[in-house]
């Protein structure tokens, strides 16, 4: 092997020899077997690093830039849907709150008392939980700092003659005959339920109103929104199961929470573009 | 009627950005973050797979986190002059340079010093690597290392190296072919 040749071969590969250096290495080589055999190599190994395919991270990267994302906007300023939403801030500033271990004790056993206090209190109410064919909405009891109470639309609301999303029909199975939610049951259930009812009344308001106003939007935007709203429903599907499994996972409750969130927040857009919420 | 991409650039009474983009580069450009892990998840394996190689497996997955926050910032900026992949490997090969920068080694790895190449041996007992080309690759020093992975495996030419890493472009051409030979030694055991 003849390094004053092969130093010249990657350049020869590449095209990047003026003429007559090109054809004196041409010539070397036709009666060089060696360097022959370099160039051969070097064929190889370029050849083997342009067929080379990407291939993801072994763990999913998103949570983290996600968490950093959501402190800072994407561009100067996130257009605001509604005028209102103008006259305040987006998002607050962050701040880093720390613990010490007994403050962190301290707020379990707190937060333990005022749980049970709550769950006392819709346990014990003598009419007990009811959800049925009426408007009357279930009653959650106030408590200081809490929002009202939770009116969830019975059949005869508004949202009676919009067909229930796949997920909100899934959330329904935890009712029991003719809506009623058994007093029998188990009440860490019943208080989840009352998140996902709100939520259910929510979405589809939205889908009516979405329903209502695609005739403004055209095919291939009504495709996109379909498309990912499906996603999101297998997402949502998936976490559900994934937690039926492992109730206790704080992650899969998370990212339940923040699949649930996105499906809203694609309907409230959705349901803006069609004007149908101004 | 009304198209997704264009209704949402127009709500803010702002010019549209002109045709052809990707309507989630549009949405994730005005703060839709699911539009924006749709693109994370379109591209994150080319992303990640370009710092790994470039920088190694110890800060890959940070930095290609760091560079999809920079694409979240800069998203803005982005005005459909070429594709969205092409925007965002740049941006992605800029940081990953930044990097490599910040960690001092750009001036010592890529001197035009002859003798460096001498230096440069196949590590002892990791001929084993030769059925592993990607695991090879990372093994070659990292001034070589980065110019294969551009050159050879990310397409960019000389020039473009040459400007991107602020060397001469003989020292890139050099030092790929350092890399080449480097590869072949692993290439045949």
């Amino acid at each position: 092997m003849h390094e004053e040749w092969t130093d010249k071969l990657s350049d020869y590969l590449d095209g990047e020899l003026p003429g007559d250096e090109r054809e004196a290495v041409e010539s070397h080589l036709a009666g060089c077997a060696p360097c022959r055999n370099v160039l051969e190599d070097l064929r190889r190994v370029i050849a083997r690093a342009r067929s080379i395919q990407p291939r993801p991270p072994h763990q999913d990267l998103w949570a983290g830039i996600a968490e950093r994302i959501e402190a800072r906007p994407a561009s100067d300023k996130v257009t605001p849907l509604h005028a209102s939403e103008a006259q305040r801030p987006l998002r607050m500033p962050s701040r880093r709150i720390s613990f010490s271990l007994p403050q962190l004790a301290a707020a379990a056993v707190l937060l333990m008392a005022l749980s049970g206090g709550v769950v006392w209190l819709i346990v014990s109410r003598p009419e007990g939980l009811h959800y049925n064919q009426s408007n009357a909405g279930v009653q959650v009891p106030r408590s200081e700092g809490s929002s009202a109470d939770v009116q969830v639309p019975g059949n005869g609301g508004s949202s009676a003659d919009l067909p229930p999303s796949r997920e909100a029909s899934a959330d329904r199975r935890s009712l029991g005959e003719g809506g009623q939610v058994r007093r029998d049951d188990d009440v860490q259930a019943a208080s989840v339920t009352f998140a996902d009812q709100q939520y259910d009344a929510a979405v589809a308001d939205l889908e009516g109103a979405v329903h209502k106003g695609r005739g403004r939007l055209d095919a291939n935007t009504i495709a996109i929104v379909e498309h990912n709203l499906q996603i999101i429903d297998q997402a949502i599907a998936q976490a559900r199961q994934a937690l039926g499994a492992d109730p206790a996972n704080s992650y899969l409750s998370s990212h339940l929470v923040e699949a649930r969130r996105r499906k809203l927040d694609l309907l409230r857009r959705t349901a803006a573009l069609t004007g149908e919420t101004d | 009627m009304i198209h997704v991409a264009t209704a949402v650039m127009t709500l803010s009474g702002e010019t549209p950005i002109r045709g052809g983009i990707d309507s989630d580069v549009a949405l994730a450009a005005r703060g839709d973050s699911s539009a924006f892990e749709r693109l994370y998840r379109t591209h994150v394996a080319r992303i990640h797979s370009l710092t790994r190689r470039m920088l190694g497996r110890d800060q890959a997955d940070e930095v290609t986190q760091d560079i999809f926050v920079r694409t979240w910032q800069k998203l803005g900026q982005f005005r459909g002059d070429s594709q969205f992949s092409t925007w965002l490997h740049r941006l992605a090969v800029n940081v990953v340079i930044e990097r490599r920068r910040s960690f001092a080694l750009q001036r010592e790895r890529l001197t035009d010093d002859p003798a460096a190449l001498d230096l440069v041996t196949v590590a002892p007992g990791r001929t084993d690597l030769t059925v592993d080309f990607e695991h090879a690759m990372e093994q070659l020093p990292p001034g070589a290392r980065e110019i294969f992975v551009l050159h050879d495996v990310e397409g960019y030419k000389h020039r473009e190296i040459a400007a991107m890493l602020e060397i001469a472009a003989g020292t890139s051409k050099r030092q790929l072919h350092r890399a080449r030979m480097l590869m072949r030694k692993h290439l045949n055991g």
